[in-house]
C-alpha cells in the first residue's frame, strides 16, 4: 500500500480491541458511533444502549518509542435513557447517533451526544485533588461542635485518585419531530446544527430553549414527500456556509447570511444516472449516508451505498473522484434489499491532517476510509489512486504485525485467499470509522468491538 | 449465504432476479424482468406493514420503500399491464390521518382480519374465488354501511354473500372491541401475475369505486374486469405517509410468498386451510402485539371464515 511520494507508505498494524470477546452481540453493546477529540487524546464511542464510554491515550512512553500511546477507559457514562413518547405509543431509543467533541477551552472537556430526539451537552472534568484539612468539617463530611475549634487552619488541596465526572450541562431537547441523523459544531464554537428527515435546526451551545429551523423540507401534504434528509454538516471555516445531503443523491449547499429559512440552496451537487446502471435499486443506492467536508474546506466526501465521492465545491454537476467500495455487490442489490442491508448506513472519513507530502506540484496526504461488511475496511489514497482492503478481527490481533490485505473474489474462480461474495458475512459490518486528527491511528467499530490501529512505526 | 432472514423461496429463479437486471424491453427476458419487478414489489409491501412495532420506523427508509412502489406501479400504468392491486378504501384526509394514528392499535386488528381473505384469494382457483380482496377490504374499512362495491372478479354470488355476511359480521364484532377510525386503510397487494389474464373476462359490468372511496378521482378510468390502479401521485394515495409510519398493522397472516405468486393462474393450489394459517402464524408469535384478546378474537373469526369459504 503506498501512499504518495515521499516515504509515506503507511502499513497498518493491530494496537488494540477494546468490547466483549463474545459472539453473541448484546444488543444495547452495539456501538453506534466514533469520535476522536480535536488532540486524539480522547477516543469517544456511542452505543445503542445510550452510553458513552471515553478512552484516553497515554502519554507517550519515551522508551517506547515503537507504539504510540494505548488507548484506556477513561470516563463511562449513560448519556440518553430509553423514553415514551406516549401520544404516539412508541418507544423512543436511547441509542447515540452521533457525538461531536467541542474545541478544548479549559480544563474540562465539552462534547455533543445525540440520539434521535434530544442533544445533550456533557462536560467531562477530572478531579484529582480534594481539600483537606477544613475548620468545621471533619474530613467524613460530619460538621464538628464549633466549641471544640481550639485552633484554626488553612485547608489545602492534596493528591487523590483520579476521578472522571461527566455531567449534562445543557439539554437540547424538544425541537425534532423527527429522528436526528446529524449534529456539527460551527467553525464559530458557539453554534451547532442539528439534522433530522426533514429539518434542520440551529442552536446557540448556551441557550437551549429556543431553536432556529434553517431548513424545512416537509411538504405540506406529507403524501407528497420523497425525499428526505440523510447528513449536514457545517463547512470547517465558513460560519455561516453548511451542507446536507439527500435520499435521492443530492447536497446542497446553503448560506445562511441568504435568508432566515435556507429553503434555496446557493449549490446543489448531483451526478447524473449512468444509464447502464440504472436498476429498480438506483435510487436506494444512491442515498447519502454521509457527508464530510475536507480539512480545508475545499471538497466534501459523500458515502452512498457503493461508493464514496469526493466533490469539488465549486463544480456541482460531478464528482471529481468516485471510488467503488463494494462494487460486487451491485449484481446482489435484491438480496441485499430483501435483508435490509442495503438501507445500511455506513461513514466515511478523511485522514487526520492535510500535511504536505510533495511540492512539485504540491501534494497533500490523502486518504480516505469507509466500512464494508464482512469486518472490512476501505481506504483510498487520492494521491497514487490505490486502494486497500483490510479486516477488523480478532485473529490478526498481534501488536505490530502488519495487516494483510484482503481481496474479494466477485465472480469466476476464487484465488488462494480470497474470499467470495457469497461467503460475505453481512451481519458483520463497519459502519463507523474514526481517523486520529495528527497521527496515523484509527479506530474502527465492528458491530460490538472498537478496533485501533496504527502504522507501523521504524 | 446474504445475511440473515427467512428461506430463500425463489432460488429457481435466482438468476434472473441477481446477476443482472433486465430492461422491459427485452424480448425474452422480459420475463423475468417482470418476476424480478413483481417481486420486488411484494417485499416492498412486506417491509411497510412489517417493522417493529415498538420503535417509529425509519422515515428514511419508509420513503425508499414508497419511491419504489410509486415507481413500479406507474412503470405498471405505463405498460397497460392490469393488474388486480388491491387498493387502499378511501383517502383520508389529514385531520383524519390525526385520528387515525390515535386509534392505531384498533387499525391492526382491521388490518389482520381482511388482508387473509385476499390471500386466500390470490392463492385460490378464480373459480373458487368467493370474494375479491378489495371488497372485504372496503367492507372492513369503512363503517358507513353504504359502502358497497361490486368488485371486478365475479364470483359466485350466493357465496359472496355468505361470504360477505359471514365476513361483515365478523368484522362487526372486531370493530365494536375497538373504535374504529372513520376510515381505516389496508393495503393487500394482488401477487398473482397470471390471475390478471382470467380476470377481464370475467366481468362485463364497468367498474366504478364504492362510494366510500372518497377521494380518487384520478383513477376511475373503468377498466373491465380490473382493479383500478392507483393515481400516479403514489400507490399509496388513499394511506397518508403518517398511516405507514404509525400504522401498527399485523401482516403476520399474510404471507407474502413469490414464488406461489409469480406462478400464476397456472398454480392450481388448494385452498389454504385454517390448520397452514394457523402455522405460518406461529413464526410471528414471538412479535409483541400488544393487544393480544381481539388479535385471538381473529383467529375464531377466521376459522370461521375460513370454513365458509372452504365449503365445508
Amino acid at each position: 500500500f503506498l501512499g504518495a511520494g515521499g516515504g509515506n507508505d503507511i502499513q497498518w498494524c493491530f494496537s488494540q480491541v477494546k468490547g466483549a470477546v463474545d459472539d453473541d452481540v448484546a444488543e444495547a453493546d452495539i456501538i453506534s458511533t466514533v469520535e476522536f477529540n480535536h488532540s486524539g487524546e480522547l477516543l469517544a464511542t456511542g452505543d445503542k444502549g445510550g452510553r458513552v464510554v471515553i478512552f484516553q491515550q497515554e502519554q507517550e512512553n519515551k522508551t517506547q518509542s515503537h507504539s504510540r500511546g494505548e488507548y484506556n477507559v477513561y470516563s463511562t457514562f449513560q448519556s440518553h435513557e430509553p423514553e415514551f413518547d406516549y401520544l404516539k405509543s412508541l418507544e423512543i431509543e436511547e441509542k447515540i447517533n452521533k457525538i461531536r467533541w467541542l474545541p478544548q477551552k479549559n480544563a474540562a472537556q465539552f462534547l455533543l451526544s445525540t440520539n434521535d430526539k434530544t442533544i445533550k451537552l456533557w462536560k467531562i472534568s477530572e478531579r484529582d485533588k480534594r481539600p483537606e484539612g477544613y475548620n468545621l468539617k471533619e474530613e467524613d463530611g460530619r460538621y464538628r461542635d464549633p466549641t471544640t475549634v481550639t485552633t484554626l487552619r488553612v485547608p489545602v488541596f492534596r493528591p487523590m485518585d483520579l476521578m472522571v465526572e461527566a455531567s449534562p450541562r445543557r439539554i437540547f431537547a424538544n425541537a425534532h419531530t423527527y429522528h436526528i441523523n446529524s449534529i456539527s459544531i460551527n467553525s464559530d464554537y458557539e453554534t451547532y446544527l442539528s439534522a433530522d428527515d426533514l429539518r434542520i435546526n440551529l442552536w446557540h451551545l448556551e441557550i437551549t430553549d429556543r431553536s432556529f429551523n434553517i431548513v424545512d423540507i416537509k411538504p405540506a401534504n406529507m403524501e407528497e414527500l420523497t425525499e428526505v434528509i440523510t447528513a449536514a454538516e457545517f463547512h470547517p471555516n465558513s460560519c455561516s456556509t453548511f451542507v446536507y445531503s439527500s435520499s435521492k443523491g443530492t447536497i446542497r449547499l446553503c448560506d445562511m447570511r441568504a435568508s432566515a429559512l435556507c429553503d434555496r440552496h446557493s449549490k446543489l451537487f448531483e451526478e447524473p444516472e449512468d444509464p447502464s446502471n440504472r436498476s429498480f435499486f438506483s435510487e436506494i443506492i444512491s442515498s447519502i449516508s454521509d457527508v464530510k467536508f475536507s480539512h480545508s474546506g475545499r471538497y466534501m466526501m459523500t458515502r452512498d451505498y457503493l461508493s464514496v465521492k469526493i466533490w469539488d465545491l465549486n463544480m456541482e454537476n460531478r464528482p471529481v473522484e468516485t471510488y467503488q467500495v463494494h462494487e460486487y455487490l451491485r449484481s446482489k442489490l435484491c438480496s441485499l434489499y430483501e435483508n435490509d442491508c442495503i438501507f445500511d448506513k455506513f461513514e466515511c472519513c478523511w485522514n487526520g491532517s492535510d500535511r504536505q507530502v510533495g511540492f512539485l506540484p504540491p501534494l497533500h496526504f490523502s486518504i480516505v476510509m469507509t466500512g464494508s461488511y464482512n469486518n472490512f475496511f476501505r481506504m483510498f489514497d487520492r494521491n497514487s489512486k490505490r486502494d486497500i482492503t483490510l479486516e477488523a478481527s480478532r485473529e490478526n490481533n498481534k501488536p505490530r504485525t502488519v495487516l494483510k490485505p484482503r481481496k474479494v473474489c466477485a465472480s469466476g474462480k476464487r484465488k488462494k485467499d480470497e474470499i467470495s461474495v457469497d461467503s460475505l458475512d453481512f451481519n458483520k459490518k463497519i459502519l463507523h470509522t474514526a481517523w486520529h486528527p495528527k497521527e496515523n491511528i484509527i479506530a474502527v467499530a465492528t458491530t460490538n468491538n472498537l478496533y485501533i490501529f496504527q502504522d507501523k512505526m521504524n | 449465504m446474504l445475511g440473515k432472514g427467512g428461506k430463500r423461496k425463489f432460488d429457481e429463479h435466482e438468476d434472473g432476479l441477481e446477476g443482472k437486471v433486465v430492461s422491459p424491453t427485452d424480448g425474452p427476458s422480459k420475463v423475468s424482468y417482470t418476476l424480478q419487478r413483481q417481486t420486488i414489489f411484494n417485499i416492498s409491501l412486506m417491509k411497510l406493514y412489517n417493522h417493529r412495532p415498538l420503535t417509529e420506523p425509519s422515515l428514511q427508509k419508509t420513503v425508499l420503500i414508497n419511491n419504489m412502489l410509486r415507481r413500479i406501479q406507474e412503470e405498471l400504468k405505463q405498460e397497460g399491464s392490469l393488474r388486480p392491486m388491491f387498493v387502499a378504501a378511501s383517502q383520508p384526509a389529514d385531520p383524519l390521518s390525526d385520528n387515525f394514528r390515535e386509534a392505531q392499535p384498533a387499525f391492526s386488528h382491521l388490518a389482520s382480519a381482511p388482508l387473509l381473505p385476499a390471500e386466500l384469494v390470490s392463492t385460490m382457483p378464480l373459480e373458487s374465488c368467493l370474494t375479491p380482496a378489495s371488497l372485504l377490504e372496503d367492507d372492513t374499512f369503512c363503517t358507513s354501511p353504504a359502502v358497497q362495491h361490486d368488485g371486478a372478479a365475479k364470483p359466485p354470488p350466493p357465496a359472496l354473500q355468505a361470504v360477505k355476511d359471514s365476513f361483515s359480521s365478523a368484522l362487526d364484532e372486531i370493530e365494536e372491541l375497538c373504535p374504529a377510525p372513520t376510515s381505516a386503510e389496508a393495503v393487500a397487494a394482488e401477487p398473482a401475475a397470471g390471475d390478471s389474464k382470467a380476470q377481464p373476462s370475467e366481468s362485463d359490468k364497468p367498474e366504478g369505486l364504492p362510494e366510500g372511496r372518497t377521494a380518487e378521482p384520478k383513477l376511475m378510468e373503468p377498466l373491465p374486469g380490473n382493479f383500478e390502479i392507483t393515481a400516479s401521485t403514489g400507490f399509496l394515495t388513499d394511506l397518508t405517509l403518517d398511516d405507514i409510519l404509525f400504522a401498527d398493522i399485523d401482516t403476520s397472516m399474510y404471507d407474502f410468498d413469490p414464488c406461489t405468486s409469480a406462478t400464476g393462474a397456472a398454480s392450481k393450489m388448494a385452498p389454504v386451510s385454517a390448520d397452514e394459517l394457523l402455522k405460518t402464524l406461529a413464526p410471528y408469535s414471538s412479535q409483541p402485539v400488544t393487544p393480544n384478546q381481539p388479535f385471538k378474537m381473529d383467529l375464531t373469526e377466521l376459522d370461521h371464515i375460513m370454513e365458509v369459504l372452504v365449503g365445508s
